[in-house]
Protein backbone atom coordinates (compact mmCIF):
# COMPACT_ATOMS: atom_id res chain seq x y z
CA UNK A 1 0.00 0.00 0.00
CA UNK A 2 1.23 3.15 -1.00
CA UNK A 3 0.84 6.95 0.68
CA UNK A 4 -1.68 7.61 -1.72
CA UNK A 5 -4.14 4.56 -1.25
CA UNK A 6 -3.22 4.60 2.60
CA UNK A 7 -4.66 8.82 2.90
CA UNK A 8 -7.60 7.70 0.68
CA UNK A 9 -8.68 5.01 2.57
CA UNK A 10 -8.18 6.88 6.22
CA UNK A 11 -9.91 9.80 4.69
CA UNK A 12 -13.12 7.70 3.99
CA UNK A 13 -12.85 5.66 6.90
CA UNK A 14 -10.72 6.83 9.70
CA UNK A 15 -11.39 4.74 12.09
CA UNK A 16 -10.55 1.59 9.95
CA UNK A 17 -8.30 -1.11 11.62
CA UNK A 18 -6.97 -3.25 8.61
CA UNK A 19 -3.91 -4.91 8.66
CA UNK A 20 -2.58 -2.92 5.42
CA UNK A 21 -3.35 0.18 6.78
CA UNK A 22 -1.86 -0.87 10.67
CA UNK A 23 1.37 -1.80 8.32
CA UNK A 24 1.82 1.35 6.16
CA UNK A 25 0.87 3.42 9.07
CA UNK A 26 4.11 1.33 10.98
CA UNK A 27 6.42 1.99 8.26
CA UNK A 28 5.69 5.40 7.01
CA UNK A 29 6.18 8.40 9.97
CA UNK A 30 4.45 11.03 7.54
CA UNK A 31 1.34 8.83 7.12
CA UNK A 32 1.35 8.22 10.76
CA UNK A 33 0.89 11.59 11.71
CA UNK A 34 -1.47 12.39 9.08
CA UNK A 35 -4.00 9.54 10.94
CA UNK A 36 -3.28 10.93 14.44
CA UNK A 37 -4.87 14.11 12.58
CA UNK A 38 -7.56 12.99 10.89
CA UNK A 39 -8.36 10.94 14.11
CA UNK A 40 -8.43 13.19 16.31
CA UNK A 41 -11.10 15.37 13.78
CA UNK A 42 -12.97 12.32 13.71
CA UNK A 43 -12.91 11.97 17.50
CA UNK A 44 -13.72 16.13 17.67
CA UNK A 45 -16.61 15.64 14.84
CA UNK A 46 -17.92 12.62 16.95
CA UNK A 47 -18.15 13.68 20.08
CA UNK A 48 -20.07 17.19 18.68
CA UNK A 49 -22.41 15.01 16.92
CA UNK A 50 -22.95 12.45 19.47
CA UNK A 51 -23.35 14.38 22.12
CA UNK A 52 -26.56 16.10 21.41
CA UNK A 53 -29.31 14.66 23.48
CA UNK A 54 -32.95 14.27 22.79
CA UNK A 55 -35.03 16.43 24.76
CA UNK A 56 -36.47 15.18 28.10
CA UNK A 57 -39.36 13.01 27.52
CA UNK A 58 -38.95 13.03 23.97
CA UNK A 59 -39.33 8.86 24.05
CA UNK A 60 -42.31 8.79 26.36
CA UNK A 61 -44.08 11.15 23.94
CA UNK A 62 -43.37 8.92 20.81
CA UNK A 63 -44.37 5.42 23.20
CA UNK A 64 -47.68 7.51 23.69
CA UNK A 65 -48.31 8.61 20.16
CA UNK A 66 -47.80 5.49 19.16
CA UNK A 67 -50.18 4.17 21.60
CA UNK A 68 -52.79 6.66 20.77
CA UNK A 69 -52.80 6.01 17.00
CA UNK A 70 -53.05 2.49 17.81
CA UNK A 71 -56.16 3.21 19.78
CA UNK A 72 -57.14 5.23 17.18
CA UNK A 73 -56.73 3.15 14.53
CA UNK A 74 -58.45 0.13 16.45
CA UNK A 75 -61.59 2.37 17.02
CA UNK A 76 -61.49 3.27 13.42
CA UNK A 77 -61.66 -0.25 12.73
CA UNK A 78 -64.65 -0.71 14.57
CA UNK A 79 -66.65 2.13 13.71
CA UNK A 80 -65.86 1.25 10.19
CA UNK A 81 -66.54 -2.68 11.12
CA UNK A 82 -69.68 -1.56 12.44
CA UNK A 83 -70.73 1.03 10.42
CA UNK A 84 -69.94 -2.07 7.94
CA UNK A 85 -72.42 -4.35 9.20
CA UNK A 86 -75.04 -2.26 9.79
CA UNK A 87 -74.74 -1.16 6.21
CA UNK A 88 -74.84 -4.75 5.29
CA UNK A 89 -77.78 -5.75 7.05
CA UNK A 90 -79.94 -3.16 6.15
CA UNK A 91 -79.06 -3.53 2.49
CA UNK A 92 -79.60 -7.80 3.00
CA UNK A 93 -82.81 -6.37 4.63
CA UNK A 94 -84.20 -4.10 2.36
CA UNK A 95 -83.01 -6.71 -0.26
CA UNK A 96 -84.79 -9.60 1.09
CA UNK A 97 -87.54 -7.66 2.36
CA UNK A 98 -88.07 -5.66 -1.21
CA UNK A 99 -87.61 -9.34 -2.73
CA UNK A 100 -90.23 -10.85 -0.18
CA UNK A 101 -92.50 -8.38 -1.43
CA UNK A 102 -92.27 -8.82 -4.86
CA UNK A 103 -92.36 -12.76 -4.68
CA UNK A 104 -94.93 -12.58 -2.60
CA UNK A 105 -97.14 -10.33 -4.69
CA UNK A 106 -96.43 -12.05 -7.90
CA UNK A 107 -97.47 -15.17 -5.93
CA UNK A 108 -100.65 -13.84 -3.89
CA UNK A 109 -101.68 -12.29 -7.92
CA UNK A 110 -101.45 -15.87 -9.43
CA UNK A 111 -103.29 -17.56 -6.54
CA UNK A 112 -105.81 -14.74 -6.12
CA UNK A 113 -106.49 -15.38 -10.23
CA UNK A 114 -106.70 -19.59 -9.77
CA UNK A 115 -109.12 -18.60 -6.46
CA UNK A 116 -111.35 -16.60 -8.45
CA UNK A 117 -111.13 -19.19 -11.11
CA UNK A 118 -112.15 -21.92 -9.09
CA UNK A 119 -114.85 -20.13 -7.24
CA UNK A 120 -116.46 -18.77 -10.25
CA UNK A 121 -115.95 -22.73 -11.64
CA UNK A 122 -119.50 -22.43 -12.61
CA UNK A 123 -118.51 -19.71 -15.88
CA UNK A 124 -116.00 -22.20 -17.18
CA UNK A 125 -119.14 -24.30 -18.02
CA UNK A 126 -120.95 -21.33 -20.11
CA UNK A 127 -121.59 -22.86 -23.68
CA UNK A 128 -123.06 -19.82 -25.47
CA UNK A 129 -121.10 -17.22 -26.45
CA UNK A 130 -122.13 -14.00 -25.53
CA UNK A 131 -122.85 -10.93 -28.01
CA UNK A 132 -120.01 -8.53 -29.08
CA UNK A 133 -121.84 -5.55 -28.31
CA UNK A 134 -122.37 -7.00 -24.31
CA UNK A 135 -118.06 -7.74 -24.54
CA UNK A 136 -117.93 -4.17 -25.82
CA UNK A 137 -120.42 -2.79 -22.94
CA UNK A 138 -118.18 -4.45 -20.51
CA UNK A 139 -114.84 -2.88 -21.70
CA UNK A 140 -116.64 0.56 -22.17
CA UNK A 141 -117.33 0.70 -18.14
CA UNK A 142 -113.42 1.40 -18.01
CA UNK A 143 -113.27 3.63 -21.04
CA UNK A 144 -111.21 1.09 -22.52
CA UNK A 145 -112.01 -0.17 -26.05
CA UNK A 146 -111.88 -3.70 -28.55
CA UNK A 147 -109.48 -2.61 -31.31
CA UNK A 148 -109.94 -6.40 -32.88
CA UNK A 149 -112.04 -9.11 -32.95
CA UNK A 150 -110.97 -11.70 -30.19
CA UNK A 151 -113.17 -14.37 -31.10
CA UNK A 152 -116.24 -16.04 -29.58
CA UNK A 153 -116.70 -14.89 -25.54
CA UNK A 154 -118.59 -17.14 -23.90
CA UNK A 155 -118.37 -14.84 -20.48
CA UNK A 156 -117.66 -11.31 -20.09
CA UNK A 157 -118.34 -9.48 -17.09
CA UNK A 158 -116.80 -6.97 -14.70
CA UNK A 159 -115.49 -8.27 -11.58
CA UNK A 160 -112.98 -7.78 -8.92
CA UNK A 161 -110.13 -8.96 -8.13
CA UNK A 162 -107.52 -7.87 -5.30
CA UNK A 163 -110.02 -4.63 -4.50
CA UNK A 164 -109.51 -3.70 -7.69
CA UNK A 165 -112.36 -3.61 -10.76
CA UNK A 166 -111.25 -5.73 -14.00
CA UNK A 167 -112.83 -7.63 -17.03
CA UNK A 168 -113.19 -11.33 -16.60
CA UNK A 169 -113.87 -13.25 -19.97
CA UNK A 170 -114.18 -17.09 -20.37
CA UNK A 171 -113.27 -18.13 -24.08
CA UNK A 172 -113.44 -21.35 -25.42
CA UNK A 173 -109.94 -23.17 -26.26
CA UNK A 174 -108.06 -26.36 -27.45
CA UNK A 175 -108.12 -27.51 -24.19
CA UNK A 176 -111.26 -26.43 -22.64
CA UNK A 177 -112.63 -23.00 -21.52
CA UNK A 178 -110.11 -20.54 -20.94
CA UNK A 179 -110.10 -17.97 -18.29
CA UNK A 180 -108.79 -14.05 -19.09
CA UNK A 181 -109.13 -11.22 -16.42
CA UNK A 182 -107.94 -7.80 -18.02
CA UNK A 183 -106.53 -6.25 -14.43
CA UNK A 184 -105.65 -2.54 -14.92
CA UNK A 185 -103.85 -1.34 -11.90
CA UNK A 186 -102.40 -4.37 -11.64
CA UNK A 187 -98.30 -4.10 -12.86
CA UNK A 188 -95.90 -6.69 -13.16
CA UNK A 189 -92.40 -6.39 -14.12
CA UNK A 190 -92.65 -9.51 -16.11
CA UNK A 191 -94.45 -12.30 -17.75
CA UNK A 192 -95.57 -14.45 -14.14
CA UNK A 193 -96.70 -18.31 -14.35
CA UNK A 194 -100.42 -19.55 -13.13
CA UNK A 195 -99.71 -22.87 -12.16
CA UNK A 196 -102.46 -25.17 -10.38
CA UNK A 197 -103.37 -29.19 -11.07
CA UNK A 198 -105.69 -28.04 -13.39
CA UNK A 199 -104.97 -25.18 -14.55
CA UNK A 200 -102.10 -23.55 -16.57
CA UNK A 201 -101.64 -19.64 -17.62
CA UNK A 202 -99.49 -16.62 -17.84
CA UNK A 203 -100.03 -13.16 -16.69
CA UNK A 204 -98.97 -10.62 -19.43
CA UNK A 205 -97.75 -7.41 -18.04
CA UNK A 206 -99.21 -4.16 -19.90
CA UNK A 207 -98.78 -0.28 -19.68
CA UNK A 208 -101.82 -0.25 -18.00
CA UNK A 209 -102.02 -3.65 -15.80
CA UNK A 210 -101.38 -6.89 -16.64
CA UNK A 211 -103.96 -9.49 -18.39
CA UNK A 212 -104.47 -13.26 -16.91
CA UNK A 213 -104.95 -15.95 -19.83
CA UNK A 214 -105.39 -19.35 -17.58
CA UNK A 215 -106.89 -22.61 -19.38
CA UNK A 216 -106.47 -26.80 -18.94
CA UNK A 217 -102.93 -27.78 -18.67
CA UNK A 218 -101.62 -28.26 -21.74
CA UNK A 219 -103.51 -24.85 -23.34
CA UNK A 220 -100.79 -22.93 -25.28
CA UNK A 221 -101.79 -19.46 -23.35
CA UNK A 222 -98.60 -17.60 -23.82
CA UNK A 223 -99.45 -15.94 -27.75
CA UNK A 224 -103.36 -16.04 -26.87
CA UNK A 225 -102.37 -13.56 -23.53
CA UNK A 226 -100.16 -11.20 -25.84
CA UNK A 227 -102.89 -11.42 -28.71
CA UNK A 228 -105.71 -10.55 -26.14
CA UNK A 229 -103.34 -7.64 -24.38
CA UNK A 230 -102.07 -6.38 -27.79
CA UNK A 231 -106.59 -6.31 -28.95
CA UNK A 232 -107.33 -3.71 -26.35
CA UNK A 233 -106.59 -0.11 -25.98
CA UNK A 234 -107.13 0.72 -21.74
CA UNK A 235 -107.46 4.69 -21.16
CA UNK A 236 -104.32 5.12 -18.84
CA UNK A 237 -103.15 3.11 -15.79
CA UNK A 238 -105.92 2.83 -13.46
CA UNK A 239 -105.40 4.24 -10.05
CA UNK A 240 -107.27 2.44 -6.94
CA UNK A 241 -109.69 5.42 -7.15
CA UNK A 242 -111.06 5.10 -10.19
CA UNK A 243 -110.53 1.10 -9.94
CA UNK A 244 -113.30 1.31 -7.46
CA UNK A 245 -111.80 -0.22 -4.28
CA UNK A 246 -114.54 -2.67 -3.01
CA UNK A 247 -113.52 -5.23 -0.06
CA UNK A 248 -110.29 -6.16 1.23
CA UNK A 249 -109.60 -9.83 -0.19
CA UNK A 250 -113.15 -9.87 -1.79
CA UNK A 251 -113.11 -12.21 -4.57
CA UNK A 252 -116.55 -11.84 -6.00
CA UNK A 253 -117.59 -11.25 -9.98
CA UNK A 254 -120.02 -8.69 -10.48
CA UNK A 255 -122.66 -9.93 -13.11
CA UNK A 256 -123.53 -7.20 -14.71
CA UNK A 257 -126.43 -7.08 -17.15
CA UNK A 258 -125.54 -11.00 -18.14
CA UNK A 259 -128.88 -11.74 -17.42
CA UNK A 260 -130.03 -9.09 -20.22
CA UNK A 261 -127.79 -10.02 -22.32
CA UNK A 262 -128.12 -13.92 -22.51
CA UNK B 1 -49.86 -6.86 21.22
CA UNK B 2 -48.47 -6.68 24.51
CA UNK B 3 -45.23 -7.87 23.67
CA UNK B 4 -45.31 -5.84 20.56
CA UNK B 5 -45.37 -2.85 22.23
CA UNK B 6 -42.61 -3.26 25.18
CA UNK B 7 -40.56 -4.39 22.07
CA UNK B 8 -41.44 -1.18 20.05
CA UNK B 9 -40.99 1.01 23.67
CA UNK B 10 -37.38 -0.83 24.18
CA UNK B 11 -36.53 0.15 20.12
CA UNK B 12 -37.70 3.95 20.94
CA UNK B 13 -35.76 4.01 24.40
CA UNK B 14 -32.68 2.66 22.47
CA UNK B 15 -32.90 4.60 18.95
CA UNK B 16 -34.39 7.21 19.87
CA UNK B 17 -30.90 9.39 21.08
CA UNK B 18 -29.11 8.77 18.08
CA UNK B 19 -32.27 9.27 15.84
CA UNK B 20 -32.67 12.73 17.26
CA UNK B 21 -29.04 13.09 16.50
CA UNK B 22 -28.90 12.52 12.74
CA UNK B 23 -32.56 14.38 12.33
CA UNK B 24 -30.16 17.15 14.07
CA UNK B 25 -27.53 16.97 12.06
CA UNK B 26 -29.78 17.36 9.14
CA UNK B 27 -31.90 19.70 10.00
CA UNK B 28 -29.79 21.55 12.96
CA UNK B 29 -33.77 22.51 14.42
CA UNK B 30 -34.55 20.82 17.56
CA UNK B 31 -38.19 21.34 16.87
CA UNK B 32 -38.07 19.82 13.57
CA UNK B 33 -35.70 17.02 14.67
CA UNK B 34 -37.79 16.09 17.15
CA UNK B 35 -41.02 15.98 14.90
CA UNK B 36 -38.75 13.71 12.56
CA UNK B 37 -38.03 11.36 15.20
CA UNK B 38 -41.97 11.11 16.33
CA UNK B 39 -42.80 10.87 12.62
CA UNK B 40 -40.08 7.91 11.67
CA UNK B 41 -41.17 5.90 14.37
CA UNK B 42 -44.88 6.59 14.12
CA UNK B 43 -44.18 5.01 10.68
CA UNK B 44 -42.59 2.10 12.15
CA UNK B 45 -44.95 1.18 14.17
CA UNK B 46 -47.59 0.80 12.16
CA UNK B 47 -45.24 -1.45 9.53
CA UNK B 48 -44.49 -3.62 12.63
CA UNK B 49 -43.38 -6.62 10.62
CA UNK B 50 -39.98 -4.23 9.62
CA UNK B 51 -39.13 -3.72 13.40
CA UNK B 52 -39.33 -7.25 14.32
CA UNK B 53 -35.81 -7.79 13.36
CA UNK B 54 -33.58 -5.42 15.80
CA UNK B 55 -30.35 -4.92 13.59
CA UNK B 56 -32.32 -4.16 10.23
CA UNK B 57 -35.12 -2.07 11.88
CA UNK B 58 -32.27 0.47 13.06
CA UNK B 59 -31.21 1.17 9.61
CA UNK B 60 -34.81 0.92 8.51
CA UNK B 61 -35.67 3.66 10.87
CA UNK B 62 -32.48 5.73 9.88
CA UNK B 63 -33.95 5.71 6.24
CA UNK B 64 -37.02 6.68 7.12
CA UNK B 65 -35.89 9.53 8.82
CA UNK B 66 -33.95 10.52 5.97
CA UNK B 67 -36.92 10.51 3.49
CA UNK B 68 -39.21 11.89 5.73
CA UNK B 69 -36.28 15.08 6.16
CA UNK B 70 -36.42 15.05 2.50
CA UNK B 71 -40.09 15.07 2.09
CA UNK B 72 -40.57 17.55 4.44
CA UNK B 73 -38.21 19.62 2.37
CA UNK B 74 -40.59 19.11 -0.69
CA UNK B 75 -43.61 20.05 1.08
CA UNK B 76 -42.38 23.36 2.43
CA UNK B 77 -38.85 24.58 3.56
CA UNK B 78 -39.01 24.02 7.50
CA UNK B 79 -37.15 26.75 9.80
CA UNK B 80 -33.58 25.80 9.20
CA UNK B 81 -31.59 27.33 12.54
CA UNK B 82 -28.24 27.78 11.06
CA UNK B 83 -26.15 26.15 12.44
CA UNK B 84 -23.44 29.59 13.54
CA UNK B 85 -26.53 30.30 15.67
CA UNK B 86 -27.80 28.41 19.24
CA UNK B 87 -30.93 26.50 18.88
CA UNK B 88 -33.92 28.58 20.27
CA UNK B 89 -34.18 26.17 22.50
CA UNK B 90 -31.89 24.60 25.06
CA UNK B 91 -30.36 21.52 23.48
CA UNK B 92 -28.42 19.41 26.22
CA UNK B 93 -24.97 18.35 24.88
CA UNK B 94 -25.10 21.11 22.24
CA UNK B 95 -21.23 22.09 22.29
CA UNK B 96 -21.14 25.67 22.34
CA UNK B 97 -17.21 26.43 21.31
CA UNK B 98 -16.41 28.64 18.58
CA UNK B 99 -14.70 25.73 16.88
CA UNK B 100 -18.19 24.12 17.03
CA UNK B 101 -20.07 26.49 15.50
CA UNK B 102 -17.48 26.53 12.66
CA UNK B 103 -17.72 22.64 12.36
CA UNK B 104 -21.25 22.42 11.80
CA UNK B 105 -21.52 25.56 9.61
CA UNK B 106 -18.91 23.35 7.77
CA UNK B 107 -21.16 20.21 7.78
CA UNK B 108 -24.27 22.05 6.76
CA UNK B 109 -22.37 23.54 3.47
CA UNK B 110 -22.04 20.08 1.88
CA UNK B 111 -23.97 19.21 -0.03
CA UNK B 112 -26.76 15.93 0.92
CA UNK B 113 -24.40 13.49 -1.36
CA UNK B 114 -21.80 14.07 0.85
CA UNK B 115 -23.36 15.07 4.26
CA UNK B 116 -25.69 12.06 4.38
CA UNK B 117 -23.06 9.22 3.77
CA UNK B 118 -20.99 11.15 6.48
CA UNK B 119 -23.72 11.61 9.44
CA UNK B 120 -24.32 7.67 8.82
CA UNK B 121 -20.98 7.01 9.14
CA UNK B 122 -20.15 9.59 12.07
CA UNK B 123 -23.27 9.33 13.91
CA UNK B 124 -25.13 5.61 13.31
CA UNK B 125 -21.41 3.91 12.95
CA UNK B 126 -22.67 1.89 9.64
CA UNK B 127 -20.25 0.54 7.66
CA UNK B 128 -19.31 1.62 3.96
CA UNK B 129 -21.52 -1.20 3.28
CA UNK B 130 -24.79 -0.56 5.02
CA UNK B 131 -24.75 3.02 3.51
CA UNK B 132 -24.93 1.84 0.43
CA UNK B 133 -27.25 -0.20 1.16
CA UNK B 134 -29.09 2.66 2.73
CA UNK B 135 -28.61 5.11 -0.14
CA UNK B 136 -29.29 2.61 -2.71
CA UNK B 137 -25.07 2.89 -4.17
CA UNK B 138 -22.49 0.46 -4.43
CA UNK B 139 -19.76 0.82 -1.65
CA UNK B 140 -17.08 2.25 -4.19
CA UNK B 141 -19.22 5.15 -4.66
CA UNK B 142 -19.62 5.56 -0.86
CA UNK B 143 -15.76 5.59 0.15
CA UNK B 144 -15.40 8.08 -2.23
CA UNK B 145 -18.17 10.17 -0.96
CA UNK B 146 -17.06 9.53 2.30
CA UNK B 147 -13.45 10.93 1.29
CA UNK B 148 -14.93 13.82 -0.77
CA UNK B 149 -16.79 14.48 2.54
CA UNK B 150 -14.11 14.83 4.63
CA UNK B 151 -11.90 16.19 2.49
CA UNK B 152 -14.35 19.71 1.91
CA UNK B 153 -14.76 19.63 5.62
CA UNK B 154 -10.80 19.59 6.12
CA UNK B 155 -10.15 22.39 3.35
CA UNK B 156 -12.92 24.46 5.31
CA UNK B 157 -12.17 23.85 8.84
CA UNK B 158 -8.34 24.88 7.64
CA UNK B 159 -9.49 28.00 6.04
CA UNK B 160 -8.65 26.85 3.11
CA UNK B 161 -12.08 27.73 0.86
CA UNK B 162 -11.70 25.55 -2.53
CA UNK B 163 -14.09 24.75 -4.98
CA UNK B 164 -16.08 21.24 -2.78
CA UNK B 165 -14.90 18.43 -4.82
CA UNK B 166 -17.24 16.96 -7.43
CA UNK B 167 -18.51 13.48 -8.17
Amino acid sequence: MNCLDFRRHLMADPMARDTGLQAHEDDCPGCATFARELRAQEINLRNLLREVSPPEGMSERIQLAARFEQRSATQRRWWYSAAAGVLLAIGVSMTSLWTTALERGDQALAQSVLNHIEDEASHLREARPVTATRVKWVFERFGATLDEDIGPVHFAAECLMRQRNGVHLVMPGKMGPVTVFYMPGEMADATLPVRSDRFEGRIVPTAWGSVAVVGETGEPVQELGERLAAAVSWPEPATSADSGLIGAGALATLDIAQQEDS
Amino acid sequence: MTKLRTDFDTLVNALSPELFRYAMGLCHNPDTAQDLVQETFLRGWRAQAKLRDGKAARAWLYTILRNEHARLYERQRPDVCDPSHLPEIAVRGYDTSAEAFVTRRALAELSAEYRDPLLLQVIGGFSCKEIGEMLDLNTNTVLTRLFRARKTLRERLEGTPRQEASQ
